[in-house]
């Protein structure tokens, strides 16, 4: 092989997506998935054309079509995606890349766009099937290129998520995670692609585009994968990153402003309430997630932008520090802001008064705010050590969740949750009480609110008690700024 | 300015202490052997100095350089080559040169120009097309080589680069790392095989327990002549080899070590070759029938446990002495 053949990519291509291009289109996974493909559709397309004369062979190719690509797209590819940066990490590879010029976001920028390009090419083998299917007719094109679309921008999202959590070493997280998210969306791709794709009703008539609604829906949805893709491949960054690369500001400051954005619609009385709350929903809890599971050690070289810009730097330091004392400190703040947004669109609208009330809904959404919190505390005292902090958080949270599913079915089952409150300490315990009547509306509100409060005061102090090092650091940093001037 | 220096450097994980208080300077153009035993504190200080990890306490320089402070420009000066590392699977010899001399910013011509030096020097160029994955310890370790210095890095960091290679790879690799030394670069080079680090090094850092403990040239170091430990000689008698040791006993300043098969090994306890012309004398004087006296060369691994030995008896300071240690973490 001469050098010539090193022209193959242009310099201006991303190193990373020349080396993982090379690598991956000789992978046996994407061969495989790629010829299988052709095969599956190549026999189904002529065998449907064999017997063409039901009026629903059309939709039935299109809902084989679909089905096929989604699991090619949805679940295999993203899957190789699982060991993309743990890979790197183990065959020690990673330290020779941080030597270069790469930085850890181009890294795992890199492997995500390589595996989105493969997708790409699947996307392109199975147009001239969609073409031929045409001709069977009863095609509503929009809907079907929309579908289609939309199915390649999912795609692209949960191959972001594997990605992003590949720089996580818990095995459990890497893999099973993801597993189990894929094989819940493998179900729900069935139900919706067998059941939907080609018919009327549901998901496909949202598809057609034509109402203000459908179009602002799909902008939404591609708005949210964008935003969770983009969360998830900075937290890969921040997983494998040295300490001199700070992926936490850019991160949290996106979602500071995407906040705002929504407050700003909140007060023009855009968005309906619930739409607002669940965009707020969107942008923070992810950030939080993140910012409590932040890591990093604090070095100078991420605190020299803050520091040199005076005190108002270094105050905005403390959140967007890549470190978990930080985190907790922009955590409290984004939930504060997400509050404020939300009962501001209450105030501020046309009513001019809250309607909110005591309504089980607050308790709710309390409850699931603590519940972002709580394995952060738990974590803190249970936990030394910043290693598998992301782990830790996760299958805390996890654990949470099976906690209230079995409180709930215990609170039903005995027709009397009194015992709940033994439960008090944990904030999802107050959503299981929604499901009893003795105790008023209020007293639980209340006391969600009170666990709410506690765990973000725990965290401050705990989060204050390790900023001891983080102030040498500062100082260091303003030392030396002044040394040099 | 030196080449590398390192001053009260201390690294802590939770409580173990990697690195404890380590201070030494390597002067440009050097080749400098860093030895020690597993978890001595080798890797964690070259790591640091790589720009790889954070110091706990101290600091670390490269041509000046802070490399906590401006760890990108640290990064332009250094090659760096870590004790094992993974090659990718799917990609030839060449694709993972000219992957990381993309990722260095080299383009076009130049790239392909540098890739060509490299494989030149490393002599890669008939495993060009190899799947680099497939390669021996040894072509491994010569692409690793060429990765390192796809740069063109003044200094180069190699941990443990002799480890698991087979006497012809060894060589081969020590003759690359003395043309790069003959080219004024400066190498920083781990290695358990002390032999060779000596024949390679103008100088030897020894390590222990995260602490320097001996600092200087080998050939010094192999003759005894900067220790107090004195000098071996080996004796050998026409008779009875027991007689050596019996007269020993007797002898002020003259340490017997260990029998051989017609004499045995002593220690004269003094680096004067008159004083150790005296104790000859005295021999013959004694009736002893000696048929060969002659000064031994101490290798690296008996001076290195000399040291270790002479440390754990007291008799020999740690150097650096001790600095205020850092708060834990």
């Amino acid at each position: 092989m001469s050098l010539i053949h090193l022209s193959d990519f242009s310099d201006r291509i991303s190193p990373m997506l020349v080396k993982e291009l090379r690598q991956g289109m000789r992978a046996k996974t994407f061969i495989v998935v790629f010829l299988s493909l052709q095969v599956f559709l190549a026999v189904m397309l002529f065998s449907a054309g064999a017997a063409s004369t039901s009026d629903q062979v059309g939709s039935v190719i299109s809902s084989i079509i679909f089905t096929f690509f989604s699991i090619a797209v949805l679940i295999i590819q993203p899957l190789r995606g699982t060991n993309a940066l743990s890979s790197e990490v183990k065959g020690n590879t990673i330290d020779m890349m941080v030597l270069t010029r790469l930085s850890a976001w181009r890294i795992v920028y890199g492997k995500w766009v390589a595996i989105v390009s493969q997708s790409a090419l699947l996307l392109t083998t199975i147009i001239p099937y969609l073409i031929l299917r045409y001709f069977f007719g009863g095609m509503n094109l929009v809907t079907e290129m929309t579908a289609l679309f939309l199915i390649f921008i999912t795609s692209m999202g949960v191959t972001a998520v594997t990605v992003g959590l590949s720089g996580c070493s818990s095995v459990i997280i890497r893999l099973l995670l993801p597993v189990f998210g894929l094989l819940m969306l493998a179900y729900m791709l069935l139900v919706a692609s067998f059941g939907r794709i080609g018919r009327s009703g549901g998901i496909m008539d949202f598809l057609t585009l034509d109402s203000t609604e459908s179009r602002i829906g799909v902008a939404v949805y591609i708005a949210t994968v964008v935003y969770l893709g983009y969360t998830m491949l900075s937290l890969g960054a921040s997983l494998i990153a040295p300490a001199a690369e700070n992926h936490a500001f850019p991160r949290r400051l996106v979602s500071v402003l995407l906040v705002l954005f929504i407050l700003g619609l909140s007060v023009y009385d855009i968005p309906a309430t619930w739409v607002l709350m669940t965009c707020v929903s969107i942008v923070v809890i992810p950030s939080i997630v993140v910012a409590l599971t932040d890591s990093a050690m604090l070095v100078p070289t991420v605190c020299k932008p803050f520091v040199k810009r005076g005190i108002i730097g270094r105050t905005l330091g403390w959140f967007f520090y890549p470190t978990w004392n930080s985190g907790v400190i922009y955590s409290v703040m984004i939930s504060l802001l997400g509050l404020a947004t939300i009962f501001s669109a209450e105030l501020l609208s046309h009513t001019g008064h809250m309607t909110y009330g005591y309504s089980d809904d607050l308790v709710v959404l309390f409850s699931l705010l603590g519940s972002l919190f709580f394995p952060a505390v738990w974590h803190a005292f249970l936990f030394r050590g910043e290693n598998q902090r992301l782990a830790h958080y996760l299958l805390l949270q996890v654990a949470s969740f099976v906690m209230l599913g079995v409180l709930s079915i215990l609170a039903d089952s005995m027709n009397n949750g009194g015992f709940l409150w033994i439960f008090a300490w944990h904030p999802l315990a107050y959503i299981a009480m929604l499901t009893e009547h003795s105790t008023s509306r209020e007293t639980i509100l209340s006391g969600v609110i009170v666990v709410d409060i506690a765990m973000f005061l725990i965290l401050l102090i705990r989060g204050g008690m390790e900023t001891k090092r983080s102030a040498s650091i500062i100082q260091e940093t303003r030392d030396n700024l002044e040394i040099n001037g | 300015m030196p080449a590398l220096k390192v001053n009260n450097l201390f690294r802590y994980f939770g409580a173990l202490k990697a690195v404890n208080g380590v201070t030494f300077e390597i002067p440009h153009g050097s080749v400098c052997g860093f030895v020690g035993a597993n978890g001595a504190g080798k890797t964690t200080t070259m790591r640091i100095l790589a720009t790889l990890d954070y110091p706990t306490l101290g600091s670390a320089e490269v041509c000046g350089i802070n490399v906590v402070h401006r760890p990108a420009e640290v990064r332009k000066m250094i090659g760096w080559m870590p004790d094992h590392f993974g090659n990718y699977e799917h990609m030839t010899v060449l694709e993972y040169l000219d992957f990381y001399a993309r990722a260095l910013g080299y383009k076009g011509q130049e790239r392909r120009q540098r890739i060509q030096e490299v494989m030149d020097f490393t002599d890669l160029v008939p495993l060009a097309d190899r799947f680099s994955n497939k390669l021996s310890k040894g072509m491994t370790q010569r692409l690793g080589l060429g990765r390192a210095l796809l740069g063109d890095p003044q200094i180069l960091i190699m941990d443990e680069p002799a480890a698991g290679l087979d006497p012809k790879a060894r060589v081969e690799l020590k003759h690359l790392i003395r043309v790069l030394a003959q080219e004024g670069k400066t190498i920083f080079i781990s290695s358990h095989i002390l032999s060779e680090l000596g024949e390679m090094c103008d100088s030897l850092l020894f390590i222990n327990n995260g602490r320097i403990v001996h600092h200087g040239d080998a050939e010094t170091l192999k003759r005894g002549s900067d220790s107090v430990g004195g000098v071996l000689y080996d004796v050998q008698v026409d008779g009875d080899p027991q007689s050596i040791s019996d007269w020993c006993v007797l002898q002020p300043n003259v340490e017997f070590l260990e029998s051989r098969k017609n004499g045995g090994r002593i220690r004269i306890d003094t680096q004067d070759p008159t004083k150790a012309a005296d104790v000859l004398a005295r021999m013959v004087k004694d009736g002893l029938r000696i048929t060969e006296y002659h000064r031994e060369e101490r290798n690296l691994e008996d001076a290195f446990i000399d040291i270790l030995g002479r440390i754990e008896s007291g008799q020999e300071a740690i150097l650096p002495p001790p600095l205020p240690q850092p708060a834990e973490i």
